[in-house]
């Protein structure tokens, strides 16, 4: 349109901006854009040591977003490491109008990228579907998906061989985290560090996007012609982390930084805490045997909760 | 101007030239849960919206 105001500029270089980054006031162009979030990614996983050569990552793949961004830029990074390979994971619930696309769409991404894939379905894990697990108890979904979703991954993980087992959190996940667990009073979990495990009894989890805005991320992905609107989970609506969400993006946008600030407050939590929280003792549950800290599993106190 | 919503209504406002910040704003989005595009590329929230232009927006924050 003739006339029209002149758009924000790359503060590197003099493309027209397509992301502005609140916090440093920085804008960046379509190319800076996916280079800064690249760059950003692997300078987490180096801080961090979440990848080292020769690691099997499992890459837990629902076909969202987060997920389908996190495969992509692994791929892109795997030359920086030796000996490093990828596989998907993905988990097949069993929810009506929801899993089969975004199902489809893992499936089509790991054909474009050729990496192995893995599915799993609660079905054939647990005999029974998350909608059928769920009839009359739909307010604790998450909390019963959870579980059920753990469990299944750490399956598909070891059918795998993989030596870590990546998702796709980011930054407003990990900071909505920190926030539900201290609205629970949850300070064991608010301190737990799912990535490393010095004993080797489990897979260590990393999350490379824990740094990278959810908004980012939406913008990465339109970026490289990656986005695919899906639809939302049914049972979202019951979830604490929804209102939890939808708090923390307001506090964001008003005091740009709350995430991060978020996040740095959880590890010098985790540093000051680091010996004087008594480390609970690892046992096996009385049923399937399976590492946990009580007598039994999550996954077995679970079914015996449901009668299954 | 025109406002493709994520639900894929639309809304025309007659306002003039705006920022999309304070056009989302003045309908009760927050900026950081919505990404803009017009002509089919993206813009931050700090451009400003002719009286002419068409505006889509997507929703980021899904739940799943």
């Amino acid at each position: 349109m003739d006339g029209r105001p002149e758009v924000p500029r790359c503060s590197l270089c003099t493309g027209p901006a397509v992301l502005f980054q609140r916090q440093s006031g920085r804008h960046l162009c379509s190319a800076h854009a996916i280079a800064d979030i690249c760059d950003r990614v692997a300078e987490t996983i180096r801080e961090e040591s979440m990848i080292v050569p020769g690691d099997r990552v499992a890459v837990a793949l629902s076909g969202g977003k987060d997920s389908t961004a996190l495969l992509m830029l692994l791929h892109r990074l795997l030359p920086l490491w030796d000996g490093v390979s990828l596989v998907a994971i993905t988990i097949d619930e069993g929810i009506a109008g929801y899993r089969d696309e975004t199902v489809r769409s893992a499936e089509l991404l790991v054909n474009s990228l050729g990496v192995e894939h893995h599915r799993i379905a609660f079905e054939d894990l647990f005999g029974a579907t998350l909608d059928e697990y769920l009839k009359g108890r739909e307010k604790e979904a998450c909390s019963i998906c959870g579980v059920l979703r753990k469990k299944a991954l750490i399956v598909g993980a070891e059918r795998a061989g993989a030596t870590k087992l990546a998702t796709g959190h980011n930054l407003d996940d990990e900071a909505q985290s920190v926030l539900m667990n201290v609205f629970r009073g949850d300070l064991s979990r608010l301190v737990r560090n799912s990535g490393s495990d010095s004993s080797g009894r489990f897979i260590p989890r990393i999350k490379p996007l824990m740094k990278i805005a959810e908004k980012e991320i939406a913008t990465w992905l339109l970026l490289n012609n990656a986005w695919t609107d899906l639809p939302e989970c049914p049972y979202s609506r019951y979830a604490l982390r929804r209102e939890v969400r939808s708090i923390l993006s307001t506090l964001e946008y008003r005091h740009p930084g709350t995430m991060l600030h978020l996040l740095e407050s959880k590890k010098t939590i985790e540093m000051r805490c680091a010996g004087a929280l008594a480390p609970e003792p690892i046992r096996h549950c009385r049923l399937c045997g399976d590492p946990c800290s009580g007598e039994l599993c999550q996954l077995c106190q679970l079914k015996k909760t449901l009668g299954r | 101007m025109k406002l493709l919503l994520p639900d894929r209504s639309a809304r025309v406002l007659d306002m003039p030239p705006s920022t999309l910040e304070a056009i989302l704003l003045g309908e009760g989005i927050n900026p950081l849960e919505v990404i803009a595009s017009r002509d089919g590329i993206l813009i931050t929230e700090d451009t400003v919206i002719g009286t002419g232009d068409e505006i889509r927006l997507l929703r980021i924050a899904h739940g799943g």
